[in-house]
């Protein structure tokens, strides 16, 4: 075996294939790659092939609205959604996509299948869950999730679907709209200010495990 | 890129004042934007916390993996340079009990520049990219002066570090998630992409000056015997995100491949026979949750030239087999990261004919006339390294390490003894008043050695990282007193180790 012989195969490759593998790119500047393979090439690595995330670090993009995947991976584009998982690992991602790609992007996930999480969750948090998911709070003027998420929790265009979402990530954002203004125009600001802490952690067990 | 490793192997200390200066602008602009990040950052655009555990490079995480198996090619082309600086802070607990403190304790509680990297790489292609790192040592050796001694003036000296081309394909549809590729790499293990790979499991970063000999750094770690600076092509597949393969081999890095070992000089590069030095490696992986798993094992043979770098006399060839078992663990979600890291490697070390032929102890036993035992064929070894690290919110750390070597004892690695009058000396065979191996002598020929180190650190922003480490021997060289002969012990050699790490 020859290693200089390898090398140069490979330097000569790099020169020769310049940017042709359009069909599996990882390139996210180049506009002729389809959204749908930076899909399953770069997003998938964390949001998984089938858009159930394996870690609650990760939205799950499975079944999610397109409209409203489109508005967030705009959003990151113009560096307008800056609470810091989102500015730390969505900015540079979201960076050079144009709009075909980003609507290639959500039309991918949105089609995909949501496979529940299994995770246990304790009855008596679900139970509250379930009540602030179809009531709300309304001592604490707090409206039921489902009057914009709808009964199913399934979302309705720039509403996203949140049954099945990771509780950890549900807490996560709704600390974000209650505490740091990372996500400003969204009605949710006004909404999420109320909960309190086990609100959270109940709504959120609850939709994670949401029955289907 | 010769040119360029040639231009700052001649000039040192242009290379000094521009790290120097690179460093500066770093601190000016990190102090103003948090996100001046590295290549690989700017290639993504995304936080060193994506690819690197709790931001604590270099361990990755299943995103850095992934990024690493793909060749390096996630993201878009950008100027392919990143430097990095080092200044650190040694101390050893005790420079008493050494013949000559000045030598075996250099820069011991000087804060130094100690050393600068330069890194080109990046995304070159959708399927090829690279990491190739240039490394300037400010204190690599010392000037002779007219006495033809060390005058103590330090030159610095710039030479190939860890490097790594790659071609990554990765092929993806409903059940299958497939990622192979190649690598042409100048150290078995640095294209792994698990942290208890013997290229990546010791505390780094690693300055020279012999005051830092015994920092972690320093102290035994599940390495190959092979060492880096030598050339090789492995193939590599990750199946699923479960099961990973690669196999390799590795020959001399000359020739057309001497860039691999740019800035080593000919002695001091390892000198293979052929081609045929397998390396190999295994691994299982799961995520589940926040959590995920890696439990894996590792080889390789390597048939050394041991006695100088003469490969003409085939006398010279000695043969070195490496098995090795590591397990690593990580917890990562925000504000929590948590790593449990676990290695092993056994060696067994088959010196060569001429070694054994050439080899005279100049020891005696305690009498001062019975000859030692003649020297071994054959050694074995066994290190054993734990790691137990935790950071939060990708700023402040911490972890402790244990590690622990044992293996056979030899005559052969006895570099201290009783001489002809009874009286313990340290090796000096040819009688030429060399410089005294006191502080790392070897009264046993055992090679026992194990302690903790435990470190914390700080990143103010994500590309700087100040640290304090501390090293505690209970064992060294064999022995927990007295390892020398001459009255050092292992306690005397725990180190306190402070630095400061920037990275542009």
């Amino acid at each position: 075996m020859n290693y200089k012989h390898i090398f140069l195969a490979m330097t000569l490759g790099a020169i020769g294939a310049g940017c042709s593998n359009i069909e599996r790119s990882r390139d996210l500047a180049n506009p002729a790659v389809p959204g749908h393979v930076l899909a399953v090439q770069v997003c998938a690595i964390c949001h998984g092939v089938d858009g159930n995330s394996t870690s609650p670090a990760f939205p799950r993009l499975a079944g999610q609205q397109a409209a409203y995947i489109v508005n967030q991976l705009k959003n990151f584009r113009a560096q307008g959604r800056s609470d810091p998982a989102g500015s730390e690992y969505m900015w540079g991602l979201s960076h050079h996509l144009t709009d075909a790609q980003i609507d290639d992007i959500a039309a991918y996930y949105a089609k995909q299948k949501v496979v529940a999480p299994d995770v246990p969750t304790d009855p008596k948090l679900m139970a509250a869950g379930k009540d602030i998911f179809e009531n709300g709070v309304p001592a604490q003027n707090v409206i039921a999730c489902a009057a914009c998420h709808g009964p199913k929790g399934q979302g309705i265009e720039a509403f996203p679907r949140i049954a099945n979402q990771h509780a950890d990530y549900i807490v996560k954002q709704l600390n974000v709209f209650q505490i740091n203004q990372g996500r400003p125009g969204t009605p949710m600001e006004f909404i999420a200010h109320p909960l309190t802490g086990d609100n959270k952690d109940a709504v959120a067990a609850y939709l994670q495990d949401f029955p289907n | 890129m010769f040119a360029l490793v040639k231009f700052f192997h001649r000039s040192p200390v242009r290379m000094a004042e521009l790290a120097c200066g690179l460093l500066t602008t770093l601190l000016l602009l990190g102090s103003l934007d948090a996100q001046a990040l590295p290549l690989f950052a700017r290639q993504t655009g995304q936080n060193c916390l994506s690819c690197h555990a709790g931001g604590q490079f270099p361990e990755l995480t299943p995103y850095g993996r992934m990024f690493k198996m793909t060749g390096y090619t996630i993201g878009a082309r950008t100027v392919p340079i990143s430097v990095m600086g080092v200044a650190t802070y040694s101390k050893v607990a005790d420079t008493s009990k050494s013949d000559d403190p000045a030598a075996d304790f250099q820069k011991n509680g000087a804060p130094l520049f100690a050393t600068g990297s330069l890194f080109l790489g990046g995304k070159v292609t959708d399927n090829i990219g690279a990491f190739a790192q240039v490394t300037y040592d400010n204190y690599a050796g010392q000037a002779v002066g007219d006495s033809g001694n060390n005058d103590g003036r330090f030159q610095g000296h710039t030479n190939a570090d860890n490097m790594d081309f790659r071609y990554a394909d990765h092929l993806i549809d409903d059940k299958r998630d497939f990622v192979y590729g190649l690598s042409v790499n100048n150290n078995p293990s640095v294209s792994d992409p698990w942290n208890t790979a013997p290229a990546w499991m010791q505390y780094v970063p690693v300055p020279s000056p012999t005051s830092s000999q015994f920092i972690d750094g320093n102290a035994p770690f599940a390495s190959f015997g092979s060492g880096g600076n030598i050339a090789g092509v492995s193939a590599y597949m990750f199946w699923n995100k479960t099961i990973y393969a690669e196999l390799g081999t590795y020959q001399t890095a000359n020739r057309g491949l001497s860039f691999l070992s740019a800035g080593i000089n000919d002695a001091n590069t390892t000198k293979l026979q052929g081609s045929n030095n397998p390396y190999w490696r295994l691994a299982y992986s799961h995520e589940w949750g926040a959590h995920n798993i890696m439990v894996g094992a590792t080889g390789m043979i390597a048939h050394i030239y041991d006695l100088g770098s003469d490969t003409s006399d085939p006398g010279n060839l000695g043969r070195v087999k490496n098995t090795g078992l590591d397990a690593q663990y990580q917890y990562l979600l925000d504000p929590h990261t948590i790593t449990a890291q676990l290695s092993y490697m056994r060696q067994v070390q088959d010196y060569s004919p001429n070694t054994l032929l050439n080899f005279a102890s100049p020891f005696v036993l305690a009498d001062g006339l019975t000859p030692v035992a003649a020297a071994n064929p054959s050694d074995t070894t066994n290190v054993f390294r734990a790691k137990l690290g935790y950071v939060y919110q990708a700023k402040y750390g911490g972890s402790v390490a244990f590690f622990n070597k044992t293996g056979t004892a030899n005559t052969l690695n006895q570099s201290s003894g009783f001489d002809t009058n009874g009286q313990i000396t340290s090796t000096d065979p040819l009688g030429t008043g060399i410089a005294s191996t006191r502080v790392t002598g070897n009264l046993s020929g055992n090679p026992a050695t194990r302690g903790f180190t435990y470190e914390a650190f700080w990143m103010p922003i994500q590309n700087i990282r100040i640290g304090a480490q501390y090293t505690a021997y209970s064992k060294f060289n064999g022995a927990t007193d007295n390892y020398d002969g001459l009255g050092r012990n292992a306690r005397d050699n725990n180190t306190l180790f402070l630095y400061v790490w920037g990275a542009y």
